[in-house]
C-alpha cells in the first residue's frame, strides 16, 4: 500500500505542478517556484509570532499568504518598474528570505523555526501521516487528499480559463486588444502557482516541488511544438517520474524526493539528446542533411 | 484526447499492479523497536536487552532537526512494534507525524511524561521547550523510564526482566550524574563558561552549574549577528576563558569567527575540542553509547577549561 500511496501522491503533485509549469516556462518565470520556497520564511515566522504555535495548519496559512504576496511583488516590479522578470524574481525572494532570517534572529532565536523543520514535509511520510476521523476511522493519507483537491482546482482553473491563459501567454498584445486583462490572468495564474507550491511543500517537500514545476514541462517543451500536446506529455511524464523515482529510491534505499527529481532530470537529458524535434541527434542529422545537399 | 487518457490509465494501472506485490510480515519473537536518535536507541537496548531488536533512524553526526527519512526508514517504522522518539519538536516535522500516528500505533515520545517544571521553557514563547533533555543525566534517567513502562505494557510476560534491566541502567546513570557533578566542580568557578556553536547545552548548564553560551540560537538557521560575536569575544577576554567548543553535528564556521576575533584582540583562545551534541559517536565505539558520550564531553570540557 505504501508504494501506491507515495506514487499516487507524487503523481498528483507532479501533475498539478507540471501543468502550471508549462505556462511558467513559456512566460519565462520558471524560477518562481524556487523563489516561493525561500520567500515563505517570513510568513512562517510571522504566523508563529502571532499565534505562538508551530502546527502545520498555522504555518501553511502564513506561508500561503506570503507566497501570494511574493508573486504579486514579482509582477509589480516587473510591470511598474520595467524590470526583467528574472531580476524581479531575484530581488523579491532574496529580500523576503532575508527579512525572515532577520525576524528569526531578532524575535525567535530561542525557538527552532525554519522551513525545513516546520513547513517542508517529506514524501516518505505520506503513508504515515493519516487522516483519522474522530471516531477512529482511518481515511488514508492526509497528503493524498490535499494534493487531490489541489489538482482538481488546478485542472478546473486551466480548463475554464484555457483560452485566456493561452492567449495571455503567447500573444499578450492580441489578448489585451480583444479585451482580456493580461494582469488579471497573470495574477490568477500566480495565485494558483502559490497555492500549489505551498501546499505541496507541506506534503512532499521543497526540492521535489521545484524540480517538478520545471523539469517535466521543460522535457515536454523539447518534445513538441504544440501547446496542448505539451500539457499532455507533461502529465504522462509526471506520472512516469513519480513511479520510476519511487522504485529508484527503493532500489538505492535513498531519499524518495531525491530519486524522483533525479528521474525528472534524466528524462530531460534523454529528451535533450533524442528528441525528434529539438534533440541533439535530430539537429546533427538535419545539419548533415543540409551540408550534403549543398 | 481520449487516446491519451487511455495511455495514462494504462501506465497508472501497470504501476499499481507492479507495486501491489504482497509483503509477508514475518513475526519474530523479539519486540521490534525503532527509535529516532542514538541516545534513545542506547537506552532501549539497555532496558530491552535480548528481548528486543532495536534500530535507530538517525546515525552518528546527524542533525535531528533536519533529518529526512529514506524509503527504508518508512519500512522500518511500519514494521516496528513500538516507536520511540524524543519529542518537544526535536524531530521537527517528523515529530508531528509521530504525534498523529500515536492514535493507531505504539508510538511514544519519551519526553511526554516529564513534568513541565523540569523542562526549560522559552521565556518569550510559553509552550515551546528546549528539546535537548539528554544533557541533564538525571532528567534523562527520568525520561527513559517511559521506555521501560512501554515495554512492559507491550510485553508483560517479561516484566521482571525489563524492570531489572532498567534498575541496573538507572543506577549506572545515577553514578554517571554524580561523576559529572564532581568532574565539573574541579573547574574553577570563574572559568566555568561553556561556549558552543548552538544553544544545545542549556540543560547541561542548569544541572551541573556551568554557565552556557550558544553562539547560535536553537534554530540552526539563525545565523549569529556581528554583535553576538563581538559580545562573546569581549566576554571571553574579560573572563580569560581558555577554550571554546565545536559540535559534531553543527557547522564550526561561526565558532572560528569567535576564535579569530579573540586572536585579533590579543587573547589566545583555543578550540577545546568537539562535543557530541545532537548525535552520538559511531555505534560500537565508547562515544557511541550514551554514557560514553557524556563522559567524553565532560572530559573534553574539563581538560580544556581547567
Amino acid at each position: 500500500m505504501d508504494a501506491i500511496y507515495i506514487i499516487t501522491t507524487g503523481s498528483l503533485v507532479a501533475i498539478a505542478c507540471g501543468l502550471l509549469g508549462c505556462f511558467l516556462i513559456l512566460r519565462k518565470m520558471a524560477m518562481v517556484g524556487d523563489a516561493i520556497s525561500h520567500a515563505v520564511l517570513p510568513g512562517i515566522v510571522l504566523a508563529f509570532l502571532i499565534s505562538g504555535s508551530r502546527d502545520s495548519f498555522t504555518m501553511l496559512l502564513g506561508a500561503g499568504a506570503i507566497g501570494v504576496l511574493t508573486t504579486f511583488l514579482i509582477e509589480f516590479f516587473h510591470k511598474k518598474g520595467g524590470l526583467q522578470s528574472d531580476a524581479s524574481i531575484g530581488v523579491t525572494f532574496t529580500w523576503l528570505f532575508a527579512l525572515g532570517v532577520i525576524l528569526i534572529s531578532v524575535y525567535a532565536g530561542e525557538v527552532d523555526l525554519d522551513q525545513d523543520c516546520v513547513l517542508y514535509g517529506e514524501i516518505a511520510y505520506v503513508p504515515l501521516d493519516l487522516w483519522i476521523g474522530s471516531n477512529g476511522i482511518i481515511y488514508g493519507p492526509r497528503s493524498l487528499y490535499i494534493s487531490g483537491v489541489v489538482l482538481v482546482v488546478i485542472i478546473l482553473f486551466i480548463t475554464l480559463g484555457y483560452k485566456e491563459l493561452h492567449l495571455t501567454t503567447f500573444d499578450p498584445a492580441f489578448a489585451s486588444a480583444i479585451g482580456i486583462s493580461t494582469s488579471l490572468w497573470h495574477y490568477l495564474l500566480m495565485s494558483a502557482v502559490s497555492l500549489t507550491t505551498v501546499s505541496s511543500f507541506e506534503s512532499v517537500g521543497a526540492i521535489l516541488v521545484v524540480a517538478l514545476l520545471i523539469a517535466p514541462p521543460a522535457t515536454a517543451y523539447l518534445l513538441t511544438a504544440n501547446f496542448k500536446k505539451m500539457l499532455w506529455i507533461t502529465v504522462a511524464l509526471s506520472i512516469l517520474t513519480s513511479a520510476t523515482g519511487y522504485y529508484l529510491a527503493v532500489y538505492l534505499d535513498g531519499s524518495i524526493a531525491g530519486a524522483m527529481s533525479t528521474m525528472a532530470g534524466l528524462f530531460f537529458a534523454l529528451a535533450f539528446i533524442f528528441s525528434p524535434v529539438d534533440g541533439l541527434i535530430a539537429k546533427r542529422r538535419r545539419q548533415l542533411y543540409e551540408t550534403s545537399k549543398n | 484526447m481520449n487516446k491519451h487518457l487511455y495511455h495514462i490509465t494504462l501506465i497508472l494501472s501497470l504501476f499499481c499492479i507492479l507495486s501491489c506485490t504482497p509483503k509477508q510480515k514475518e513475526k519474530k519473537g523479539k519486540v521490534q523497536i525503532v527509535t529516532t536518535t542514538g541516545m534513545i536507541y542506547d537506552a532501549v537496548i539497555h532496558i530491552g536487552g535480548d528481548q528486543v531488536e532495536a534500530q535507530a533512524l538517525m546515525g552518528p553526526g546527524v542533525d535531528p532537526h533536519l533529518y529526512k527519512a529514506t524509503q527504508g526508514d518508512l519500512q522500518k517504522l511500519q514494521q516496528a512494534d513500538i516507536v520511540f522518539y524524543n519529542g518537544l519538536h526535536l524531530e521537527g516535522k517528523m515529530g508531528e507525524v509521530f504525534e498523529k500516528l500515536a492514535r493507531i500505533k505504539n508510538v511514544a515520545a519519551i519526553s511526554a511524561d516529564l513534568s513541565d517544571s523540569l523542562l526549560r521553557e522559552s521565556e518569550t514563547y510559553p509552550g515551546t521547550y528546549d528539546p535537548h533533555i539528554w544533557f541533564d543525566v538525571a532528567l534523562w534517567a527520568d525520561a527513559i523510564q517511559s521506555i521501560r513502562d512501554q515495554l512492559i505494557r507491550y510485553d508483560s510476560a517479561h516484566i521482571d526482566y525489563y524492570t531489572q534491566n532498567a534498575n541496573n541502567y538507572l543506577q549506572q546513570l545515577d553514578s554517571l550524574d554524580t561523576a559529572v557533578k564532581s568532574e565539573i566542580a574541579t573547574i574553577p568557578p570563574s572559568q566555568r563558561l561553556l561556549i558552543t556553536a548552538h544553544d544545545a547545552f542549556g540543560y547541561f548548564g542548569d544541572a551541573y552549574d556551568i554557565e552556557v553560551k550558544g553562539l547560535q540560537g536553537l534554530s540552526t538557521l539563525s545565523e549569529p549577528g556581528l554583535k553576538d560575536i563581538s559580545q562573546l569575544v569581549k566576554l571571553i577576554i574579560d573572563r580569560k576563558i581558555k577554550a571554546v567548543f565545536i559540535e559534531t553535528s553543527v557547522s564550526k564556521k561561526a565558532i572560528n569567527a569567535v576564535v579569530q576575533g579573540c586572536k585579533e584582540s590579543g587573547h589566545d583562545v583555543k578550540i577545546g575540542g568537539s562535543l557530541y551534541s545532537d548525535a552520538m559517536g559511531s555505534f560500537g565505539e565508547f562515544e557511541g553509547t550514551y554514557i560514553g558520550m557524556v563522559h567524553t564531553n565532560v572530559q573534553t570540557i574539563v581538560n580544556a577549561l581547567k
